[in-house]
């Protein structure tokens, strides 16, 4: 049960004896809520800053107790991290605390001087998000001209050396443009590329003609390992985030860090992965309502939340007997788990069935069906909400409209 | 730590169609192959490559040959 870490494996991958010891790996933090773009997706519905953020001298803090759990790396977020006065204090008190620490952000105002003063704090990578190609990127952000504003800001962090990455949703206007957006960000100097099926959490749920029905995963996988392998010759390391998958003869080519043998493990939702929101909430994965939530900083302090709070345990204390519908007898049902929480969640109100699946939808075509996804009730309006979802399974071939059954 | 986290089963990949399958099959349940045998091809496939490619350096060496210059 143990393993030797490889030096040219990215800070953030988790291995065996990591998911074992329950280190967190990966911190996500969102240091503030307040935001500069208007995105059509965002499922924390960011926009101004939470009333009660966290103070400088509570995120210091914060800092050491996320260090004295072994974490690597720490992700911040937003809202749009950089529009909270003391950002910089924070990634100067990561990166004393022996942590790898990256931005992602929208781009909008990351100034020359903002990326400059950020490298001199130590900050270690940027990661930009990028929706589309111009028009379809300004839609979906909300704002005209932030295509050009993000490529800007990706040349800028390239220039100050720091590690360069972006960030992209796959939705039913992004889908089209993958190659063209991955040519692009080569162009501008990105290294990494991190994609993930757009959830429909928060304002995404308010979007259903964003999102990607569960057959499209039949064209996104074959589409991602044609780009992962185009990519890498390219000098573009493309990360698939834990919502894409699930196996299929795609799943080796996409995932393949530095071995094929690599493979989706499941959810690591409190396991290797914590989620921090502006107000100290402590959550197992940032994008998860709060039902995942274990506690917050104030009251407890982080070691025993991520030890003790029964909402961070779900992924190590479920079983095949929690998941239900399709995956509860799915061939890959032991390892996969049904995949991403964050995304079974928040179509379906509860984890355990995930209907955005390569072997799910190819195992449905086999038999000349797809399931197609219906959204019955819209979500409130509130930080990490999600609507109800029905999945319609229908005749896969054009022109025969009749549902066949229906099941949530 | 009192509770370790879950360790999954890990997959093994099929060597004649690339999908991923359970630990303990011996054949693949998508295309048929026998995995060991598939296995076995594979490695002796990288194997040769390999040394191929070692031959290949060690003939350039022997010409002056640079891997920038090749």
């Amino acid at each position: 049960m143990t393993e030797q870490r490889t030096e040219a494996l990215p800070v953030r991958y988790a291995g065996i004896d990591d998911l074992v010891n329950r280190v967190p790996v990966s911190v996500v933090w969102e240091i503030t809520l307040a935001c500069d773009l208007a995105c059509q997706h965002c499922g924390s519905r960011a926009g101004r800053r939470r009333r009660d953020e966290l103070s400088t001298a509570e995120a210091l803090d914060l800092v050491e107790q996320i260090a004295e759990l072994g974490a690597r790396d720490i992700g911040l977020i937003g809202g749009e991290a950089y529009l909270r006065k003391d950002w910089l204090e924070i990634v100067a008190a990561i990166r004393a605390a022996g942590m790898r620490c990256d931005l992602q952000t929208g781009g909008r105002n990351l100034s020359e001087e903002r990326v400059a003063r950020a490298a001199a704090a130590g900050l270690s990578g940027v990661g930009i998000s990028i929706d589309g190609i111009g028009a379809t990127h300004d839609g979906i952000r909300g704002v005209p001209g932030s295509f050009e504003l993000a490529l800007a800001a990706l040349r800028r962090v390239r220039a100050h050396g720091l590690s360069s990455s972006v960030n992209t949703t796959i939705n039913a206007r992004s889908l089209p443009q993958l190659r063209e957006i991955m040519d692009a960000i080569i162009d501008a100097g990105a290294t990494n590329w991190q994609l993930a099926i757009m959830t429909a959490m928060g304002n995404a749920a308010d979007h259903p003609e964003l999102l990607l029905q569960p057959w499209q995963m039949l064209e996104v996988m074959p589409l991602l390992a044609e780009l992962a392998v185009e990519g890498r010759e390219r000098g573009l390391f493309l990360q698939p985030a834990s919502n894409v998958g699930y196996y299929g003869p795609y799943e080796s080519t996409i995932r393949n860090i530095i071995d094929d043998e690599i493979h989706f493990r499941g959810c690591n939702a409190g396991e290797t992965v914590m989620g921090i929101e502006a107000d100290g909430t402590i959550k197992s994965c940032p994008g998860l309502p709060s039902p995942y939530a274990g506690g917050n900083i104030r009251q407890r302090r982080l070691r025993d939340m991520w030890e003790n709070a029964d909402p961070l345990a779900f992924v190590r204390r479920r079983t095949i007997d929690d998941l239900w519908g399709f995956c509860r007898t799915c061939y890959y049902a032991e390892t996969c788990m049904a995949g991403c929480t964050w995304t079974a969640h928040a179509l379906m109100g509860r984890a355990g069935n995930n209907p955005m699946c390569y072997h799910r939808a190819n195992e449905m075509d086999r038999k000349g069906l797809r399931e197609r996804l219906v959204k019955i009730k819209d979500a409130g309006g509130k930080s990490f909400d999600h609507g109800e979802w029905e999945i319609v399974v229908e005749a896969a071939a054009p022109g025969v409209p009749d549902p066949i059954s229906i099941h949530g | 730590m009192a509770e370790p986290g879950r360790v999954p089963p890990p997959l093994r990949l099929c060597r004649g169609c690339r999908q991923f399958v359970r630990p303990d099959e011996e054949a693949c349940p998508f295309c048929g192959g026998d995995l060991d045998t598939l296995q076995a091809d594979y490695d002796k496939r990288v194997a040769d490559m390999l040394h191929a490619a070692a031959e290949l350096r060690e003939a350039m060496a022997r010409a002056g040959v640079t891997d920038r210059e090749a």
